[in-house]
């Protein structure tokens, strides 16, 4: 009976949980370049009553035993990294990564974060940084009378200067790419860092051969939140927390009952 | 204790042992693969037990013998990650652990940083023939129903599916199954692999719903034969010996 309050009440949390998960994902519906949490659960162990196996009477043995399981737990909540939809922004310093690459942040710590969110801007000593002011590494640096800033697919940033038709060349973006982007650790303000889950980055110029991907000028990631889904994943996890609720309700009926035998 | 209140014990602590399998139920409707227990009553005949002496029947107790899992197929759901699996129809994927090799329904598979298909624990899938699945970083993954993993062109191995009665495996936890001493694996026939979706839990639903409802009444109905065995019980011993004066 006990058991059953408990299993009850881990089903609870687990639910409590999801809608945690889900309520994260519906605020982050409008964040550029965020992408979606699943929480995933696994059931937790069991007792076993009756071991199969074990014999009945003189000459039977029990085919298969009786277990209770013990409720559940959440295993994991991974990173999909489905592609959002690009939204066009014509601001020349927006990108968008069409494949699995992610850009490179040099963070104010020194540490080199990566991120989906191609928003770009230029700070007083005109290098590319995010809206944080963090860098985009390797630095590309555009002078203050550049007209014209353009970034090819494969990368390679060109500007012109006032009266002159050449067109200069500041730099070349790469990627880094991940054996396995769901194994990474995310940090908050659309960055992510690496871990032993999702292996060290390897980095590559956006166009190669290694599916990393190409860039798109004027674009933007939008959020690859589906909130229709997590609309439906909000339902069915709130009816079944309910459900949850009314097994303890029902087992503690049962025992007030069992309480009540003696009067 | 008289027979009224025995059988009536033994149909009390039989329906906590439901109560105990449903809210397992209830507790993992959001677990992927989850397989639905269900209790198998039974009568108890104890060993010495003596016949009735009028009718020749053994004493006989209501107990939950054994429990069963329910394989029936849990719901599809699009995930839309490519290393996600779901199988529709008979099949278990085959996982290598540190204890042997276990059996699951939960196709939610990731990669290792040495690049080996592993489930979301860190535990390496099985290939088809023993062996691990291994695949390149950045090139698209392509499974087909019989479980073979493609990348482009090239193989990277099958998926092991395993087949075999749901009266030989034991849950283990974290969604594993586990073979009982004795069982046999047989190559599973029939179930197709499907990519970017995940089997949602068989448990829940309506059907809970009422089950909850019927052990609570069935419940409610034993306590009262209960108290109606203890209310024969008072009365025999204050009225029926009460002399008359």
């Amino acid at each position: 009976m006990i058991r059953a309050l408990y299993s009850a009440a881990s089903g609870m949390t687990a639910q409590q949980l999801n809608i945690d998960n889900i309520a994260n994902n519906l605020a982050n519906a409008n964040s550029a370049g965020y992408k979606s949490r699943r929480a995933q659960f696994q059931d937790l162990l069991y007792q076993n009553m009756v071991t199969p196996g074990s014999s009945a009477g003189q000459s039977t043995v029990v085919p298969t035993g009786l277990q209770l399981g013990l409720g559940t737990r959440a295993s994991s909540n991974e990173i999909i990294f489905q592609q959002g939809d690009f939204a066009a922004t014509n601001n020349p310093l927006d990108m968008v990564i069409q494949g699995r690459g992610f850009f490179q942040i040099k963070q104010a710590s020194g540490q080199t974060a990566y991120t989906r969110a191609g928003s770009f801007h230029l700070d007083n000593t005109g290098s590319l940084v995010t809206s944080d002011g963090d860098q985009l590494q390797p630095q590309i640096t555009i002078p203050p009378t550049a007209q014209a800033i353009s970034i090819a697919t494969d990368g390679t940033v060109t500007y012109t200067l006032p009266g002159q038709a050449q067109a200069q060349n500041a730099g070349q973006i790469t990627l880094a790419n991940f054996q396995n982007p769901a194994g990474l650790n995310s940090l908050g303000r659309s960055l992510y860092l690496p871990t032993d889950a999702s292996g060290d980055a390897t980095i590559g110029t956006p166009g190669g051969t290694e599916g990393i991907g190409t860039l798109q000028q004027g674009y933007l990631e939008q959020s690859n939140v589906s909130v229709v889904d997590e609309f439906i994943n909000l339902i069915t996890s709130q009816r079944a927390y309910e459900a949850n609720s009314k097994v303890v309700k029902a087992a503690d009926d049962m025992y007030q009952q069992v309480n009540n035998l003696t009067r | 204790m008289d027979a009224i209140s025995i059988a009536a014990a033994s149909g009390m602590r039989a329906r906590m042992e439901s109560l105990e399998l449903l809210a397992n139920n209830l507790a993992n409707t959001e677990t992927g693969g989850y397989k639905a227990d269900r209790e198998f009553y039974s009568l108890y005949t104890s060993a010495d037990a003596s016949a009735d002496p009028q009718t020749g029947a053994l004493a006989t107790l209501p107990v939950i013998e054994h429990h069963w899992t329910d394989p029936a197929q849990g719901d599809l759901h699009q995930t839309g990650n490519p290393l996600d699996f779901a199988i529709d129809g008979d099949g278990l994927f085959s996982v290598q652990t540190s204890r042997g090799l276990r059996y699951t329904r939960n196709g939610n598979f990731r990669l290792s940083p040495a690049g080996v298909l592993t489930t979301s624990g860190g535990d390496a899938v099985q290939a088809k023939g023993g062996g691990t699945i291994r695949l390149q970083p950045g090139i698209a993954v392509e499974v087909s129903s019989d479980g073979s993993v493609r990348q482009g062109a090239q193989l990277s191995g099958q998926l092991d599916l395993a087949s075999f009665d749901p009266q030989a495996m034991n849950k283990e936890g974290h969604n594993y199954f586990a073979l009982v001493a004795g069982g046999s694996v047989k190559p599973a026939a029939g179930g197709a692999v499907l990519q970017g979706k995940l089997e949602g839990s068989n448990a829940g639903g309506p059907e809970s719903a009422v089950r909850l409802v019927s052990i609570m009444r069935q419940f409610e109905m034993l306590q009262k034969a209960m108290s109606i065995g203890n209310e024969l019980n008072r009365r025999a011993i204050e009225e029926v010996a009460r002399v008359q004066q």
